[in-house]
């Protein structure tokens, strides 16, 4: 097949699952974690296309469309719920949220 | 076309959206019950098809969506909770301040779910956990002039996006390994190739099974339970606790026991350890709870564990003991929290053990209910709860994972001492420093009734175990049918 090898799409999403992974990890604020989040889900994404092309099969495409309406959903749903802790005047820290205890 | 399959879907998806567009019209003050109406005639429309489909599979949508018995009597606890849920909201402040988004939303979740138990395909089962878990992240924070039921929902939907994320990229890789996205295709190609040992297989089990145990809250992804349980909505909780494990266990028995099966010996040893310990830490920890609603979320995690057992077995006895449990699980729980439900309209912090002490001598028949669910739960004879945990036990020790079982007992043993607490203070004196706030309110018989038929349904299920077993058998078995 000619193109991008496979290895090099695997590499790229692997890299990217880290870094959110990474982000996940480190960062406190809700934006930048549901920011990770969605480099982990993108790193899927591009894992999908690249297998999608080595087994010459659409359906992995068709995955990652899919992938891609999830993100967006929850992300709708995450600005909502941090805009509306931000009108409660909450600390916008998950480590500050700490009424309920971990 | 064969649509046929999908009936259960389509019915659900139409109610929830009945549901939610109901809110808009302006239909006045005398349409409030509309809603709820509406979605528990699309709840008995869908059971009454998936008893119409009990049978040999069918697929409809060229194959993502399939009906067979497995499905099927998933669909049916599902829809069981989602009734059960939808009587216990009737006083719930958010649900009356938003009738319809409320039903709606819960209508949507039970519609992911149902899309999970009838998927054929990588992309649908993830689609349908993708919907349960959007719509539960919003029905987490309803209660929006409450800061504890925003941070739930915030910490839920954080944690839970890692967990979808990581089982996404699990399912990618999956994909690569075999080159489908059908799980027929995965299964028949898993089982024919020699790919034991594959590296890029290994990565999309560990990937797999940890984004499923985010779902299931199994350790060690079960840090966001007890916050999310405690801050939820209590109705909510009682879906999250009976709904969502059933979808997430639907998705292990479609994803291990179905079409992973070829490969067994990969991942047996990887769940058999995530049961272990889901079930010591789950029942240890829940020893120190004073609050009800936390004390059954890490009761929701051991019972994970034990449920995981029937997992890590792998075959159609594990799968059988597992659709048994669920049933007696979706029960109890139901009980449980009914009875949580009730007194926290009551009392203020009602769902605290101090505001249940001595409840059973007020309202005997709620002592009751309690005690019979909390003894279920910690598997006395001769409740639902024990018939459930002697199956799981009893496939472990004949799959040769008889250490697992020894596991399973020692949590159980360690799990009496809080199953009895409760039960204990249920029944204990009231006592004399009673708050002033304490009333009891006219019983709301919707609650009630749902507390009653559940207890009914954990003696009924040992009573009956012996047909109820038998359809767990044929659904277990159309389950691993190619």
């Amino acid at each position: 097949m000619t193109g991008v090898p496979l290895a090099f799409y695997i590499g790229l999403s692997a890299a990217m699952f880290l870094i959110g992974m990474l982000g996940v990890m480190i960062r406190r604020n809700p934006l930048l974690l549901l920011l990770a989040v969605e480099l982990m889900l993108n790193s899927a994404n591009v894992a999908l296309v690249g297998f999608s092309r080595h087994w010459d099969d659409s359906a992995g495409q068709i995955f990652a469309l899919v992938v891609m309406v999830v993100a967006a959903a929850e992300v709708v749903i995450g600005l909502g719920l941090v805009v509306a802790t931000f009108r409660q005047r909450i600390e916008l820290d998950v480590d500050q949220l700490s009424t309920l205890k971990g | 076309m064969n649509v046929v399959a999908a009936t259960p879907l389509l019915i659900m998806s139409g109610a929830s959206v009945l549901a939610l567009v109901l809110g808009v019209l302006p239909l006045g003050p005398r349409s409030r019950w509309a809603p709820a109406l509406v979605a528990a005639a699309g709840c008995l429309a869908t059971f009454v098809m998936a008893v119409v489909l009990w049978g040999e599979r069918q697929v409809a949508f060229d194959g993502n969506v399939r009906a067979d018995r497995f499905s099927m009597l998933l669909v049916m606890i599902v829809l069981t909770a989602t009734l059960g849920v939808l009587a216990l909201a009737q006083r719930e402040p958010s649900a009356v301040d938003r009738r319809a988004e409320w039903t709606g939303l819960l209508m949507l979740s039970a519609t992911g779910m149902v899309l999970v138990a009838t998927s054929g395909d990588l992309i649908t089962l993830f689609l349908g956990i993708e919907l349960l878990s959007v719509s539960l992240y919003v029905l987490c924070a309803v209660e929006v002039w409450r800061e504890r039921s925003l941070e739930a929902g915030l910490k839920y939907l954080i944690i839970g996006g890692i967990g979808s994320a990581v089982f996404v990229y699990g399912l990618a890789f999956l994909y690569g390994v075999t080159g489908s996205t059908r799980l027929s295709d995965i299964g028949a190609t898993l089982s024919g190739a020699s790919l034991t040992g594959e590296p890029l297989l290994l990565v999309a089990l560990v990937l797999i099974t940890a984004g499923l145990a985010f779902k299931a809250s199994a350790v060690p992804f079960h840090m966001w339970t007890p916050d999310v349980y405690e801050g939820a909505p209590s109705p909510v909780t009682a879906f999250m606790a009976t709904g969502t494990k059933t979808a997430a266990f639907a998705g292990f028995m479609l994803m291990f026991t179905g079409a992973m099966t070829g490969v067994e010996s990969d991942w047996r040893t990887l769940v058999a350890a995530v049961a272990a310990v889901t079930i010591l830490v789950g029942n240890i920890a829940a020893l120190l709870q004073t609050n009800v609603k936390r004390l059954l979320a890490y009761s929701a995690i051991a019972q994970a564990g034990y449920l995981l057992i029937g997992i890590a077995v792998g075959s159609i006895q594990g799968a059988e003991a597992v659709l048994y449990y669920l049933c007696a699980y979706t029960a109890m729980t139901l009980a449980a929290f009914a009875i949580v439900i009730i007194r926290e309209r009551e009392v203020e912090n009602g769902d605290t053990l101090a505001a249940l002490t001595g409840y059973g001598r007020v309202r005997p028949w709620a002592g009751v209910v309690m005690t019979i669910a909390v003894l279920s739960l910690a598997g006395f004879p001769p409740l639902s709860g024990f018939v459930g945990k002697f199956l799981l036990f009893g496939a472990a020790v004949e799959d040769g994972m008889t250490w697992l079982a020894i596991v399973g007992a020692v949590g159980s043993a360690i799990s009496l001492a809080y199953y009895l607490r409760i039960a204990v203070v249920m029944w204990s004196p009231v006592p004399d420093s009673e708050p002033a706030g304490r009333k009891l309110l006219r019983m709301p018989l919707a609650g009630a009734g749902v507390a009653v038929a559940s207890t009914v349904a954990v003696v009924g299920l040992a009573i009956f175990a012996s047909p109820l077993i038998r359809m767990c058998r044929a659904a277990a078995e159309s389950l691993l049918a190619p």
